[in-house]
């Protein structure tokens, strides 16, 4: 059994991104940004362009769906001789995604710069060169550019207080749905509604008609894209004579010529389906995540082939390994800038187990057990392991997931029904919906299903609107009035000023980031519709719209990653310990010899450090967070997006806590200049935890999930305290959690001996996995800084 | 100060404490303790005062602790930085108010019952979810009886599970009118031979163990023996102890194996260290010594 497992991990191709950008400065471009192995696929730009060319004049959905059609009617296909599971974004394994529709520049620097020159040769260079020079005006990057104008293309700009970006969307088909139906119940639903709007006629008949008519071509063509795997098969299988690889290509024929356009019959066909699927939605469009509840989707499958003698256990353990190895050929490209955001990621995808299903029950299924074997013995990036948690979750259940902690690479990560269910609840979700949230990627929370076509359009950085409000919103290089216009620094006489100031800041700029996103969320309806997402969700088809143009009505939609938190409430404890009580200097002194570096001036750096700092259970800095936190949120709440639904943070730092923290001068906390931030909304900063895991908790639930937004907390522990008999006290920590109501926590397993050695001896820990947000990196691939952030994160350990 | 018992001499109180009782605990840790073990990895626990602990790591040679020592015990000097003359300080810790830095630390705190039981109570629910709860330790807590008499009453009224950690070292009365408040003890056996103990630990172990027999009586034991190479790890030491843990009913033997916690504590309260050369026994060995307990139907734990 061990020997096949290593086997399937050696097929594994790795599209992890290097982050090789800090904010927009190059930190370690010449290592590459991907594995030297790892190529651009221009086939689907190729397909893609074709397609535009010959469609121009027609309505856009229509060209969307035409473009989808070609693409996936004509891209190469491969199936590789272990392969069961089959189907890909790209046209050759060690592709990489690239979508020429969305930005075309950033990826025409990457593979001219040093950080790309591997993944194309000349020739694709030209090819490349050839295409953009028909995308140039076309593509969303250019549309937006000539779009903004005045003071919006002004804040567009990246200058440190926030980063808006074309970042790829999350989203989860309904699942549920397309197994009962298949694609084909869809698409007979599609025309029943066509026949239909013939007869009623409405007000938005054309638009209803050619949204409906794409729908059907875009999931037909995914059915015949299965059919060409059938074929494929077919004609491989003619031509093998090895026995077991001949059945398994006549395996592949079979279940692609059933599924997606029919209901799948067994485990190995829902999984087909729904890998076929996930590469739809990640060929029309660039997204990323799954979200998927595996084991109460697939649980039953599993179970109908094992009663049935169909399946063995450890063929189905041996059917995940393989879907986990396609998991990791859905990688995309991804910009210098964004790598310092996404440091070590592939697609962010994750998958969630666990939790309760609509009626409140747990629904734990051997499945569950499944995923977490499955992790434990392929050890990858990716699918992280998104494990819901709530009262009835069974104790054995969490002590298998603290045995997969154990092995190091950062997931299950835990998430909170008793956080997060009322969270939505108050986000308008109603009940049953909301026990059915899952886990797209990272921390993103979304319901499967349901029009929700989010993506984080960007990232705020908290500590630079707190600098902001320390410089009355002026920069102090050219005296321009940048950001709000709020009172001389002099003039506050407490905490509750400053306080009030960074929240004007707050309003401030989110409000300009705010505008940016939703012109471009109208761009987005116009020029990019997506047909083939709208057809696999709920109510598109039925109310004959595209997902862009309508929304499932609550706030769980688009949300800004918010950045730094914890410093802005560290750096408010330590003014008011400094400043306001102990009189060390006045607050324009402190301004001033903070923005000197604190050079000369460590002493007071020293007095500022040492004052309370967020996670050890004190209330003196902990009610300053809960006031950041509520502050924040509601400020954020304050604006909408296009449909009226209010705006939000996610707490989901990723790696801009180290990429963003670039372009913040040093703040109060006694932080330097561009020292990294915090790394996650509930994450004390790095070694200011002194009172141990116990502390931390309870720091974290004095910030109330239901009155903020969904958070992140990472900790670190040392291998020990997972093993023996400190598992059963490992899993109670994981309980008391739970009834805390804090609604994530995630570990890294890890000593920091190790992590130091893997800096020195890199070449010895090539697949060493660490927790780096709400992902897992190789530790190698993440630049010396990021590293030393992790490294620095407080180590609990047992005295 | 003398044990007045309105207030406990503390130089620790460490949450998440999970090898001193069962579950998560919170370990209150009292100051002040009559043996002088060599092996000892909190040596700033033996003073019954508040002491000077140091940190030279964030010294930054500012010179303001030299300024206010009344007795001229800090120099600084250019290449090493600030140096403390330990023969020449007698512990009135002017220079911690100075020193900015915290490099300069007092060790200890005088603290009230509801001082200590609002620290403890922030754990609540982990002792529930664990079946944890509080640990008395030090140090010597017995020393501070007075005060102990104050706080455990307290500790059980809130509920919690109470460990008391210790030497043994104590009067008979002292041990007996503690019982009644404690659920568990954690009873150090350090060696058996009367004269070896008194070598190794400053006073001999007749008193120890006849006070171990009265705790017998009345409470639930864990024998904790720390184990330090070639001074207590003979098998047949550890045979013995196996021996008396089922005399005396003992719910378990824990083996501590040695740390250097000490040497780095010691240097940072100015004390030579006695033995630096000590090591813990091979992992191989400390697991012989465990599967011999284990075959005597002792059970026995390594860590914890
Ligand atoms: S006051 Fe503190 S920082 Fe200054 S020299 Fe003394 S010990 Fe060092
Ligand atoms: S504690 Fe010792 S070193 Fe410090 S001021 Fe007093 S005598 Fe001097």
């Amino acid at each position: 059994m061990a020997e096949i497992k290593e086997n399937i991990k050696s097929r594994l191709v790795i599209k992890a991104v290097r982050n090789v950008r800090r904010g927009d400065v190059n930190e370690s471009a010449e290592r590459g940004m991907y594995r030297p192995d790892i190529k651009l696929d221009l086939q689907r730009s190729r397909l893609m362009t074709a397609s535009y060319k010959a469609t121009d004049g027609k309505p856009m959905i229509m060209r969307r769906a035409k473009a989808f059609e070609n693409i996936l009617a004509n891209m190469d296909l491969y199936i590789q001789d272990w392969e069961r599971i089959v189907g890909s974004n790209v046209s050759f394994p060690q592709g990489l995604y690239f979508g020429i529709d969305m930005n075309w520049r950033s990826v025409e620097r990457i593979v001219r710069g040093k950080e790309g020159q591997s993944l194309l040769d000349e020739k694709g260079r030209s090819e490349l060169k050839a295409m953009i020079d028909y995308w140039k005006g076309k593509s969303m990057s250019d549309r937006q550019q000539t779009l903004f104008t005045g003071p919006i293309l002004k804040y567009w700009k990246y200058e440190g207080t926030f980063l808006w970006t074309h970042w790829s969307e999350l989203g989860i088909p309904d699942y549920e749905m397309i197994f009962r139906v298949g694609l084909k119940g869809i698409i007979q639903e599609a025309e029943t509604r066509l026949a239909e709007i013939d007869t009623v006629v409405p007000a938005d008949y054309l638009e209803q008609k050619e949204f409906l008519n794409s729908a059907i071509i875009a999931l037909k063509a995914l059915i015949r894209f299965a059919n060409r795997y059938a074929v494929m098969a077919r004609e491989m299988a003619a031509r093998t004579v090895e026995a077991e690889h001949k059945k398994r290509l006549l395996e592949i024929a079979e279940t692609c010529e059933w599924v997606p356009e029919n209901p799948p019959r067994t485990f190995l066909e829902a999984l087909q389906s729904f890998f076929f699927i996930h590469v739809g939605r990640y060929v029309e469009y660039s997204t990323l995540g799954i979200g998927v509840r595996f084991d109460k989707i697939f649980g039953s499958y599993y179970e109908q082939d094992i009663s049935d003698g169909r399946l063995t256990r450890e063929e189905a353990l041996e059917i995940l390994q393989l879907l986990w190895v396609k998991f990791h050929e859905l990688g995309l490209v991804y910009s210098p800038m964004l790598s310092g955001i996404y440091g070590g990621v592939e697609s962010l995808q994750a998958i969630t187990v666990g939790g309760v299903d609509q009626d409140g029950n747990d629904i734990t299924n051997e499945m569950t057990y499944l995923v977490l074997e499955t992790a434990q013995s392929m050890k990858t990036l990716e699918p992280s392991i998104a494990m819901r948690y709530h009262e009835g979750t069974p104790d054995k259940l969490l002590h298998k997931a603290a045995e997969v902690m154990h092995e190091g690479i950062g997931y299950p990560s835990m998430f909170n029904d008793k956080g997060l269910i009322p969270t939505l609840r108050k986000w308008d979700v109603p009940l049953e919906d909301a026990r059915d949230y899952a886990v797209t990627g990272c921390v993103y929370i979304e319901i499967p299903g349901k029009n929700i076509a989010r993506r984080a359009h960007g990232a705020l950085v908290l500590p630079k609107c707190l600098w902001w409000a320390l410089h009355s919103g002026i920069n102090p290089e050219n005296n321009e009035q940048w950001g709000a216009k709020t009172p001389d620094p002099a003039e506050f006489s407490s905490v509750n000023d400053i306080l009030a100031a960074y929240l004007d800041q707050v309003r401030f700029f989110f409000g300009r980031m705010t505008k940016i996103e939703n012109i471009c969320r109208s761009l987005y309806e116009t020029y990019l519709p997506r047909p083939f997402y709208s057809a696999v969700l709920e109510g598109c088809i039925e109310k004959g719209r595209d997902t862009r143009r309508w929304a499932y009505p609550s706030m769980v939609h688009d949300f800004v990653v918010i950045i730094g938190a914890t410093n802005v409430v560290d750096s408010l404890s330590a003014i008011k310990r400094v400043v306001f009580e102990n009189k060390l200097v006045t607050l324009p002194e402190l301004i001033e010899i903070m923005d000197r570096n604190w050079e000369g001036h460590e002493e007071i750096r020293q007095a500022c450090i040492n004052a309370p700092k967020y996670g050890n259970d004190d209330e003196y800095v902990d009610l300053m967070a809960r006031d950041v936190h509520y502050g924040t949120s509601s400020v954020l709440a304050e604006f909408s997006d296009r449909f009226g639904n209010p705006l939000r943070g996610d707490g989901s730092g990723v790696s801009a806590t180290y990429g963003l923290a670039y372009h913040t001068p040093a703040t109060p906390d006694g932080r330097k200049n561009a020292d990294a931030f915090s790394d996650a909304t509930l994450s004390p900063s790095q070694g200011s935890d002194f009172k141990g895991p116990t502390a931390v908790l309870k720091s974290a639930a004095k910030i109330d999930t239901e009155k903020t937004y969904n958070h992140l907390l990472n900790q670190k522990f040392l291998p020990s305290m997972l093993e023996g008999d400190m598992r059963d006290v490992f899993v109670s920590y994981l309980r008391t959690w739970g009834d805390m109501e804090i609604s994530h926590i995630q570990f890294n397993v890890v000593d920091k001996e190790t992590l130091l050695d893997a800096q020195k001896h890199p070449e010895n820990y090539s697949d060493m996995i660490v927790r780096v947000a709400g992902y897992s990196a190789y530790f190698v691939d993440l630049s010396k800084g990021l590293q030393d952030s992790i490294i620095r994160r407080t180590e609990q350990t047992f005295e | 100060m003398t044990d007045s018992g309105d207030k406990g001499l503390v130089f620790n109180i460490q949450r998440f404490s999970v090898h001193d009782g069962p579950g998560i605990r919170t370990t209150v840790f009292f100051k002040g303790c009559p043996l002088r073990c060599l092996w000892c990895s909190n040596p700033e626990s033996q003073d019954y005062r508040q002491t000077l602990i140091v940190r030279d790591m964030t010294c930054t040679a500012c010179g303001k602790c030299v300024a206010v020592c009344p007795l001229k015990a800090i120099s600084i000097d250019e290449n090493s930085g600030r140096r403390i003359d330990w023969s020449k300080c007698n512990q009135c810790l002017r220079c911690v108010e100075a020193c900015m830095y915290s490099s300069l630390n007092r060790c200890g705190d005088y603290m009230t019952v509801a001082e200590i039981i609002k620290e403890v109570a922030r754990d609540t629910l982990f002792y529930k979810n664990s079946g944890g709860g509080v640990t008395i330790s030090g140090g010597e807590p017995l020393l501070q009886h007075a005060f102990l008499m104050k706080l455990l009453p307290v500790c059980k009224d809130s509920g919690y599970h109470v460990a008391l950690d210790t030497t043994g070292f104590a009067s008979r009365e002292v041990i007996k009118s503690i019982l009644p408040y404690v659920d568990l003890v954690l009873f150090d056996i350090k060696h058996l031979d009367d004269e070896t103990h008194r070598k190794l630990t400053g006073v001999g172990n007749k008193a120890i163990l006849s006070n171990l027999r009265e705790v017998a009586k009345a409470s639930n034991i864990w024998l904790r023996v720390p184990l330090i190479e070639g001074l207590n790890d003979s098998a047949e030491e550890i045979e013995k102890i196996g021996k008396l843990a089922k005399a005396v009913g003992a719910e378990k033997v824990s083996l501590l194996p040695y740390h250097e916690g000490g040497v780095s504590k010691s240097y940072q309260i100015g004390r030579e260290y006695l033995i630096p050369k000590a090591k813990p026994p091979s992992a191989q060995y400390i697991e012989s010594l465990k599967c011999l307990l284990l075959k005597m139907g002792v059970k026995a734990t390594v860590g914890s």
